[in-house]
């Protein structure tokens, strides 16, 4: 059997391209390592999703290779060494089953960063190929088809909209955003409601949220979180037109001549069973640094340095959506505003961000690109809540001394805490690359990150903590304290394959097609030269509903 | 920095495997050896009579070799809990457990003292508190009474089975 498209990944970009597709009427192999997990069948079970890897591999079995500068020298520790896992929710639907669901449009001039911002000293910014002009209708339909719930509100760095509102209301809010919004506003900031990818309201066959408390991490039983599993391998299924492989994890690409891809070589992860997959055109979403290092892995005589890199450029300018955090204590005897009881009322979202430093512009601090800030409650886990900061004056509480202590901590206080994304700027010590010598359990190279970011994410993020700071005191909370490293987030993870108009600088076209391989594309955020200052989730789903049909209109032109 | 090390001075990460399986990876004489020690500790980090549960009445013990002998758990560090168990065995003369409650005291005060040690109590801590406030189905948290003191309940669904074997 030879499928029209074979697709290596099921998460929010795989089954962006599956669900346009299959709904085209083609026929679509989606490819997943890991297994499948229905709705039916997760649970809130902290020990099994937030402190064992159940839902990533075994880091013993797979597992990358970290550089790190040491004594000047780069250095490579195997992350099973380190426990520093790269992987995030290898099941079908992939990590946007675990998602919190912040999401929020690039602003158009994210899309044009070098041509704003000028060159940065030692950061490799490069202007995107398409505009949000070309984007928008598809946030626009990415809002609709996997919904994310929300308000239009105006403000200057507010992405424009073409629909009026967003299709759902946003969800259900714990008393905490009124004190938000008032310490805000006594600060002249404004506080705006978070696009959520959660449903407030039925959907199809998805139920409206139930506010378990347990969302970030979590799988989602009502099937409100808009995962790629629910909201577009479901319907794509539904079509007859997928064919659904889990534990299925693809060793290499066959190109058998230099234009094209002729097959996937894969593994059965169960079996152990190695088969060839055949089919007219192929796309790689196995997340940004996986799916670089598939390509790699995938060389052959047509393709001495990987698959699709005549540029040399595969692998490199890796970028993270990251920024900082930071968070301080709501407690019952100084709380202002709302009533304690409602403060711990469990299970509402704080669905507030900010975005007034965005952009800066000021007559001291100077003209530089910012980010944005979201708030939210410290995770609720149970185990980890109890477990952290455990000590006094340099020694371990227990005994009685430790159960006053976590009793107090859990009833008369609730923490809340900020989160900043800002761009993380593409230099040439941020990439991945084959380890030369370690390999998984299946024969083949690992991935090799070198993770380093620039200076100048550091000097945004900490300008944006000491405003959110700010914001926390002026809410009356206690032990603030902010953190802004360098260490990437291993879940939002993008570049490494860029997309461009010029064949020897990028990897993909503009339409996120190999420019060396034709019927090869590369749909997850592996495209994206920068990654604006926003977690990338709905730019992901978006732009891979854009593939998706940009793919339909060449299968169209191939059968006329 | 190599694993071991990094284990012994504390990880922020959980490490383990995904294969889930009945059979404990425990050696029954390891357990044996050790098993009286470990329980002595947890018995005095989770007293009775707290405003917390005991590690008496929550099982801690059972919980601690139930979860360490699983296939899920990293298998350094199930070594590293034997193994410093075996230490703290070695420091007391064996005695550890006959202690009285101030002895006791002051001999994991001092074995806090040592890296090696305090990193070896923290584990002991993180494993017992993994009881106590994990889904009753792990066998602990007993009634929920370690939710219950802390007025803090893990969401809806709750597991059916350990370890999500589906």
């Amino acid at each position: 059997m030879k499928y029209d498209v074979l697709i290596v990944g099921s998460g929010a970009s795989g089954g962006a391209v599956a669900y346009t597709l299959c709904k085209a009427g083609y026929k679509v192999a989606v490819l997943e390592k890991g297994r499948l997990i229905q709705r039916e069948e997760f649970s809130k079970d902290e020990l099994a999703y937030c402190r064992r890897d159940i839902v990533t591999p075994n880091l013993f079995e797979e597992y990358h290779t970290i550089e790190e500068k040491v004594e000047g020298k780069w250095v490579a520790t195997p992350t099973y060494e380190s426990g520093w896992s790269f992987w995030n929710g290898n099941i079908v639907g992939g990590s946007s089953n675990f998602m919190s669901g912040m999401l929020h449009r690039m602003h158009p001039d994210d899309f044009r960063l070098k041509s704003k911002y000028g060159e940065i000293r030692g950061a490799n910014v490069v202007d995107w190929p398409i505009s949000y002009e070309e984007l928008e209708p598809y946030y626009t339909l990415a809002e609709e088809l996997v919904g994310i719930s929300g308000k239009a509100e105006e403000h200057p760095y507010e992405p424009p909209r073409s629909t009026s509102d967003f299709p759902q209301p946003p969800t259900k809010e714990n008393d905490v955003v009124k004190l938000i919004d008032k310490s805000c506003r006594h600060l002249n900031i404004v506080p705006l409601v978070t696009p959520r990818a959660v449903l407030s309201q039925d959907k199809g066959h998805r139920n409206a949220c139930y506010y378990s408390n347990f969302c970030g991490s979590y799988g989602c039983s009502s099937g409100a979180k808009s995962s790629s599993r629910e909201a577009l391998l479901k319907p794509a299924l539904a079509t007859g037109n997928l064919t659904l492989m889990s534990n299925t994890y693809v060793k290499k690409l066959h190109a058998g001549k230099k234009e094209a891809v002729e097959y996937a070589l894969v593994v059965n992860t169960i079996t152990g069973k190695e088969k060839k997959i055949f089919a007219k055109m192929f796309v790689v979403a196995a997340q940004a640094h996986e799916s670089a290092r598939l390509l790699l892995n995938s060389a052959n005589r047509y393709h001495p340095d990987g698959l699709a890199n005549s540029s040399g450029e595969l692998g490199k300018n890796l970028v993270f959506s990251a920024g900082g955090s930071g968070q301080g204590e709501l407690h019952q005897d100084s709380l202002k505003e709302i009533k304690f009881e409602a403060l711990m009322q469990t299970g509402f979202f704080v669905n507030r961000s900010i975005l007034d430093w965005y952009f800066v512009d000021h007559w001291w601090d100077g003209k530089f690109k910012g980010g944005l800030v979201e708030f939210m409650f410290e995770h609720q886990n149970i185990i980890s809540r109890a477990r952290k900061d455990n000590e006094e004056e340099g020694h371990m509480v227990w005994g009685k001394a430790l159960g006053e202590k976590l009793v107090k901590r859990f009833t008369q206080s609730k923490s809340i805490r900020f989160e900043i994304f800002n761009d993380w700027l593409p230099n040439d010590n941020c990439f991945v690359a084959l380890d030369p010598t370690h390999k998984d359990k299946y024969g083949m190279p690992v991935g090799k990150l070198r993770l380093e970011g620039h200076p100048h994410d550091l000097k945004v993020g900490s300008y944006i903590a000491k405003k959110c700071e700010k914001v926390l005191e002026e809410m009356g909370a206690k032990n603030i304290y902010s953190s802004v490293s360098s260490a990437p987030p291993q879940n939002l993870v993008a570049g490494g394959c860029r997309f461009g108009n010029d064949p020897k600088t990028s990897v993909l076209n503009k339409y996120c097609q190999a420019h060396d391989v034709p019927n090869l594309f590369v749909a997850d955020a592996a495209f994206m030269p920068t990654g604006g200052s926003v977690p990338y989730t709905w730019t992901i789903y978006a732009n891979a509903l854009r593939v998706g049909d940009y793919m339909v209109q060449q299968l169209k032109r191939k059968n006329t | 920095m190599k694993r071991r090390n990094f284990l012994i001075l504390g990880s922020l990460f959980g490490l383990s495997s995904h294969l889930s399986g009945k059979r404990s990876l425990l050696p029954s004489k390891q357990q044996k050896e050790t098993e009286a020690t470990i329980q002595a500790v947890q018995e005095h980090l989770f007293p009775e009579g707290n405003t917390i549960p005991s590690a008496k009445s929550m099982q801690l013990t059972q919980f601690l070799f139930e979860t360490i002998g699983d296939q899920s758990y990293d298998r350094d560090i199930r070594a590293f809990v034997i193994e410093g168990a075996k230490e703290l065995q070695i420091r007391e003369k064996g005695r550890f457990p006959s202690l009285s409650m101030s002895q006791k005291e002051k001999a994991l005060r001092a074995y806090e003292k040592t890296e090696y040690g305090k990193s070896w109590i923290e584990r002991i801590m993180t494993l017992s508190m993994e009881g106590l406030f994990s889904d009753p189905v792990y066998g602990s948290n007993i009634q929920e009474s370690g939710w219950k003191a802390l007025r803090a309940y893990g969401g809806q669904p709750r597991p059916r089975t350990r370890y999500i074997a589906l």
